[in-house]
């Protein structure tokens, strides 16, 4: 949870800098397209998902540039398990459920390359509860205190524990990254405070009384995690950082983009009267 | 204010006018300097011709009439007009020189040129001199005049102060103590005495055995107030001396020029030299020669101060009215230097008034100041003590809002410093900082970091060829965060000490000889961070291992005046870095896997790192005015200042070296012209070096900076050149002083893993880098000044295209600082207001507006998702200021 800790920090200063920001036309470089492809086994069925889809220039819409045509499979315990197609890049196979502590080994080939990676689902972690607590120093557009969500769970002592929590409120997805390590927390019952600005203002990310919060907590191997950590550090657009650089990823043959098998634990609460 | 009327026009214009002319003449001068004809280029007032007779005619009717004759103007004060002395001219087209020379020969008075006008003015000295019998003895061998030079108001040593034969070709310079030491011939001499700030002075020497002479100069500041303006003195750049890259600035210079928010600051100011380049607005760090931020040695009284910045960088932690002097040495340090690759910055306090007890300070926009100082016993004992606090926090108090109310925002400095002469032979000096910057949102979270330094020094005269020096060192950096989030609070702290041990001596062999020669100890304490959580974050309370090492280094150099026009410095200064136990040291895998750990016991050498660190230096005088030099210099750097995070921060991670971070070596090669152009009115330099740096570090692609991770774990290796050609032209004297300042350069860096293992711009690469900076003294009251910055924007990697992750947009990054933020320019201009003067109490006003013409500087460039539409995405420039005023008022009594 040290991350927390240095975004708390960082607020404090860059709260400091009275700075003026403005849109500008500036002239960045172009690139050819590269394939990114997300992969992704979990421990509930219909989990079993692979994305393609091609980098875009930084002038082009968002929309996903989704590639067809890929031939994708997983193994696992000698069983290959082959993706279809289910269109805009999106693949999937519906028998797939992992079991913690398998190992899953992902085969992408796109127009005669082949893209390999290997993930080793973790083993549970239960997500004991989920509540809400006050930010005293970030506040929402009306000047409310902003409040923020706080996650409470076990960390088993006897093994490296990574995790990623994802957040949505009222069935939308906060996109902001929350990654954490046991690497100052092994064996302690963690309560961690999912940190994040809402830096467009939006209303729908604002967690507001009587709003619904699901948070799908989960456990991700040390490659998974530690592509998300350099994926929110170096690629975020953050100029924060000096060097911004690619994610570190755990698929090989030169392609952006990871692949996880992961488990899932999750709760709901509505958001309680402040 | 009412009464001095609002400002007129023509006063502003004019400085302007004159910057203008100064850039036309820059101009003409670089034309000139290359096509080899600059007498040509104008006639001085002095070579004017004049035939005129003159019988027994009163000083200034005689001026007045020589005026007539020539059209030649004289400046001179009321002492002069006032003059009794009748003179008698006959003249036939002869030079006003020639006039002048032969007229006030016997008189107490002394001209110089003073822009197109003739200065003249009372000279003491001179009668002195008319009255001193030459005893010419004829003895035969070769004595020593050493002593100490000092200010006559303050009794404040000078240094860097020229002591030169006049029609000879001897001279040598005060030592960082003020202490010289010149060998000559048995002979009679006239000594002329200059340095930045003080009146030049000539004094005249029989000698006949080794002499003590101790040099009172006085302060010009004093004489600008009575008389008009006074020429600047020659001081300035010794085109004898091998020393190259080497910059010194004296605190009265930097007085005038605009600075933001008023407050005068030392390290703000020598980035508007060549080669000297800021990090970025609003960042206190800079680069000197394409070396990093952390390659730059900055000594306080001798004492390294490791975080040299307040305020995230916008003010250094030097409080002007504490400081005498700075030293910049850009690559080519002395050898009694070390342990930094690109530079050293050498700031020396004031001793403390040791003639009369003063009481100055002033009141800014953002600080306020206070110095108070005098002697202890007059003449022989002085003590100093100066403050400095920023206010602003004040008004955050009064605000309703609670959360600014609870802010917590400021900073503070604290100088103090004694001194006392025990004899001729012994000086001690003792002297302190303290400084301390706290940001907190509330008591639970905020940051709050600070330098301490102590020195004790005792300067020792052994004999008048034999100067010793002594210092005991302490030197402490710590930042502490303190976090709170619901019932959880987290205090993070590091830190770094040191102790250390110098002896420097200086002993002149003969009149061709000059040794240097001592050693430094230090014993470095590194703590990189421990934590206390308290709460049910989980987090448990932890500490990373403390770094011992004793960083050892003896040096020794000869400078050797071989001919009259070619002097070398040549030495070797030896490093020897030792890790000391206890801890743990590891060995990794090429990924950065720890792959196997040792554990040392306390006081257990892990690692040894010996760097023989040859320098050498060599000047030759072309002609009365010019000279060449070459240098060459290799550094070694053993404390390395690892960061990933634009801006710098206090929280910055200084390690040492270990069996896996090698020490960080640089090799630099440099040669320079320097001339004296227009009877030492223009000085002009140009510098080129080349740089190679091995052993360089940075941070892995994804790095997390807070781990109790080994660092070594999160870091790269490789290699760097930098390369560059600096021109500096400087106008010394008068209305109009200032300089010009450009630098073309190059820098580079290899790293193991990082851009396809490619060569890449460095951050701080900067083609073009142009300062101007001028002062204009329009009259007894006003002063004018205009600084102008221009360089190329910094090597940044902007996105190459993005794609989606997740559904959320990421960006995609080819090449390593291939793209380059939009060149910085700012202009800043400033003017000071004397509003009293008296003998016993002096006040003036500073006015300065930062970037006067409100250009918007990207200080950073940010990529996000529009907000105005979501299918896009956008670039964001981030401006830290545009048009910041400032008044200061300051006070002296």
């Amino acid at each position: 949870m040290m991350h927390t800790i240095r975004f708390s920090a960082l607020l404090i200063l860059l709260g400091l800098f009275c700075s003026c920001e403005k849109v500008i036309d500036l002239k960045v470089p172009d690139s050819s397209p590269k394939y990114v492809i997300e992969g992704l086994v979990s421990n509930q069925t219909g989990g079993a998902k692979v994305t393609i889809s091609l980098s875009k220039n930084f002038t082009d819409d968002n929309t996903l540039n989704g590639v067809s045509g890929a031939l994708i499979s997983v193994e696992s315990d000698g069983t290959v398990y082959p993706f279809v197609a289910a269109g805009n890049g999106v693949y999937q196979n519906s028998t797939l459920t992992g079991i913690p502590g398998h190992t899953y080994k992902l085969t992408v080939n796109i127009s005669s390359n082949t893209y390999t990676s290997t993930s080793i689902m973790p083993q549970p972690v239960s997500l004991d509860s989920v509540y809400i607590v006050t930010d005293e120093f970030s506040k929402n557009k009306d000047k409310s205190l902003q409040r923020l969500v706080t996650v409470k769970y076990k960390d088993p002592a006897d093994t490296r524990n990574y995790y990623r929590f994802i957040q949505y409120i009222d069935n939308i997805k906060e996109k902001t990254i929350f990654v954490s390590d046991d690497e100052f927390t092994n064996g302690q019952e963690v309560n961690g405070r999912l940190n994040f600005s809402n830096d467009n203002d939006a209303p729908t990310r604002e967690v507001r009384t009587g709003k619904q919060v699901r948070i799908e907590m989960q456990c991700i191997d040390a490659a998974v995690y530690k592509y998300f950590y350099s994926l929110d550090t170096d690629a975020s657009g953050d100029s924060n950082n000096a060097t911004p650089a690619n994610p570190i990823s755990n698929i090989s043959g030169g392609v952006l983009g990871y692949f996880s098998a992961y488990t899932i634990t999750s709760k709901t609460i509505t958001v309680p009267p402040q | 204010m009412k009464k001095n009327g609002p400002i007129r026009f023509p006063n502003l214009i004019y400085p302007l006018m004159k910057l203008h002319q100064f850039l036309r003449v820059f101009f003409c001068i670089t034309v000139m300097a290359i096509i080899g004809s600059l007498h040509a280029f104008a006639q001085s007032p002095l070579d004017k011709k004049v035939t005129i007779n003159l019988n027994n005619v009163p000083l200034k009717q005689a001026l007045d009439k020589l005026t007539a004759a020539s059209g030649v103007r004289f400046t001179y004060n009321e002492a002069v007009a006032a003059s009794s002395i009748k003179l008698t001219i006959k003249a036939k087209a002869q030079s006003i020189r020639q006039v002048l020379d032969a007229t006030l020969a016997t008189y107490p008075y002394s001209y110089s040129e003073l822009d197109q006008d003739i200065l003249i003015r009372y000279d003491a000295m001179k009668l002195k001199k008319l009255n001193a019998e030459p005893a010419a003895k004829p003895v035969t061998g070769r004595h020593t005049i050493s002593g100490t030079i000092t200010s006559e108001q303050s009794g404040e040593t000078v240094i860097g102060a020229s002591i030169r034969v006049i029609n000879g070709v001897q001279g040598t310079s005060s030592n960082g103590y003020g202490f010289y030491s010149l060998t000559l011939p048995v002979g009679d001499y006239q000594l002329m005495v200059s340095a930045i700030g003080q009146k030049t002075d000539t004094i005249a020497v029989s000698l006949t055995g080794d002499e003590k002479l101790n040099i009172a100069l006085s302060d010009n500041a004093q004489q600008l107030q009575t008389v008009t303006i006074t020429a600047a003195p020659q001081g300035g750049r010794d085109l004898k001396s091998p020393q190259m890259g080497v910059e010194r600035l004296s605190v009265k210079e930097i007085t005038d020029v605009p600075v933001l928010l008023g407050e005068h600051d030392v390290i703000k100011t020598i980035q508007l030299l060549p080669g000297i380049k800021p990090a970025g607005e609003g960042s206190g760090g800079f680069y000197v020669r394409g070396g990093g931020a952390d390659q730059n040695l900055i000594l306080l009284d001798e004492a390294t101060v490791y975080n040299a910045s307040h305020l995230l960088g916008f003010f250094s932690t030097f409080n002007s009215d504490a400081i005498k002097n700075v030293s910049v040495y850009k690559g080519d340090m002395p050898a009694q230097y070390g342990g930094r690759l690109s530079s050293v910055i050498d700031v020396k306090m004031n001793d403390g008034n040791n003639q009369k007890f003063g009481v100055s300070g002033g009141v800014g926009m953002i600080a306020a100041r206070l110095n108070v100082e005098g002697p202890i016993q007059k003449g022989k004992s002085s003590f100093l003590i100066s403050a400095r606090r920023t206010y602003a926090d004040v008004f955050l108090k009064l605000s309703k809002d609670t959360t600014i109310k609870n802010t917590q925002l400021y900073f503070y400095d604290f100088n103090a410093k004694a001194n006392y002469i025990l004899g001729d032979k012994d000086r001690l000096y003792i002297s302190g900082y303290f400084g301390k910057d706290v940001l907190a949102a509330d008591d639970l979270n905020g940051i709050d970091w600070g330098n301490t330094t102590a020195t004790l020094r005792w300067n020792h005269i052994f004999n008048s060829r034999f100067f010793s020096n002594t210092s005991l060192i302490y030197s402490n950096y710590d930042y502490k965060i303190k976090a709170k989030q619901d019932v959880s609070s987290f205090l993070i702290y590091s830190r770094i000490k040191d102790w250390s041990f110098k002896e420097d001596m200086q002993y002149d062999i003969g009149e061709d000889h000059s040794l240097s020669f001592g050693l430094n100890s230090i014993y470095h304490t590194l703590k990189p961070g421990e934590i206390s959580a308290t709460g049910n974050s989980g987090i448990i309370s932890q500490q990373l291992e403390t770094r011992y090492a004793w960083d050892n280094a003896a040096y020794l150099t000869d400078t050797w005046k071989a001919t009259d026009r070619f002097t070398l410095t040549y030495g070797l200064r030896v490093s020897a870095f030792s890790i000391i136990g206890p801890g743990h040291y590891y060995d990794l895998d090429t990924d950065g896997n720890i792959t196997g750990s040792t554990n040392y016991n306390s006081g257990q050498i892990v690692k040894t790192y010996i760097n023989p660190e040859p320098r050498a230096a060599a000047a030759f005088q072309l002609n009365e005015t010019s000279s060449v030099k070459a240098s060459y210099a290799r550094n070694a750097q053993n404390l390395h200042l690892v960061t990933n995070s634009t801006p710098g921060s206090p929280l910055d991670k200084w390690v040492a070296s270990t069996n896996i971070i090698k020490p960080e070596l640089a090799d630099q090669f440099s040669i320079g012209y320097y001339k004296n152009l227009v009877q030492g009115k223009y000085e002009l330099t140009v510098e080129t070096y080349y740089k190679k740096l091995q052993n360089q570090i940075d941070y892995r692609n994804g790095t997390n900076i807070f781990t109790n991770q080994p660092i070594e774990t999160q870091l790269l290796y490789g290699k760097g050149r930098a390369y560059g050609a600096e021109f500096l032209l400087k106008k010394k004297t008068g209305r109009l002083t200032g300089w010009v300042s450009y630098t073309l350069s190059k820098t580079e860096r290899l790293i193991d893993g990082i851009n396809q293992n490619q060569w890449y711009n460095a951050r701080q690469d900067r083609t073009h880098d142009l300062s101007v900076v001028g002062i204009y003294k329009l009259n007894d009251q006003w002063t004018f000044s205009a600084n102008f910055v221009f360089y190329t924007g910094d090597a940044v990697t902007y996105p190459s295209g993005k794609y989606q992750i997740d559904g959320v947009n990421y960006y995609y990054y080819t090449s390593r600082n291939a793209s380059r933020l939009p060149a910085y320019n700012r202009l800043d201009i400033g003017a000071t207001k004397q509003l009293k003067h008296t003998k016993k109490y002096t006040s003036e006003l500073n006015f300065s507006l930062y970037n006067a013409y409100g250009n918007r500087n990207a200080y950073r460039i940010f990529f996000r998702d529009s907000k105005t539409d979501p299918n896009r995405t956008e670039a964001v420039r981030t401006t830290l200021f545009t048009y910041v005023p400032s008044v200061t008022y300051n006070f002296k009594f």
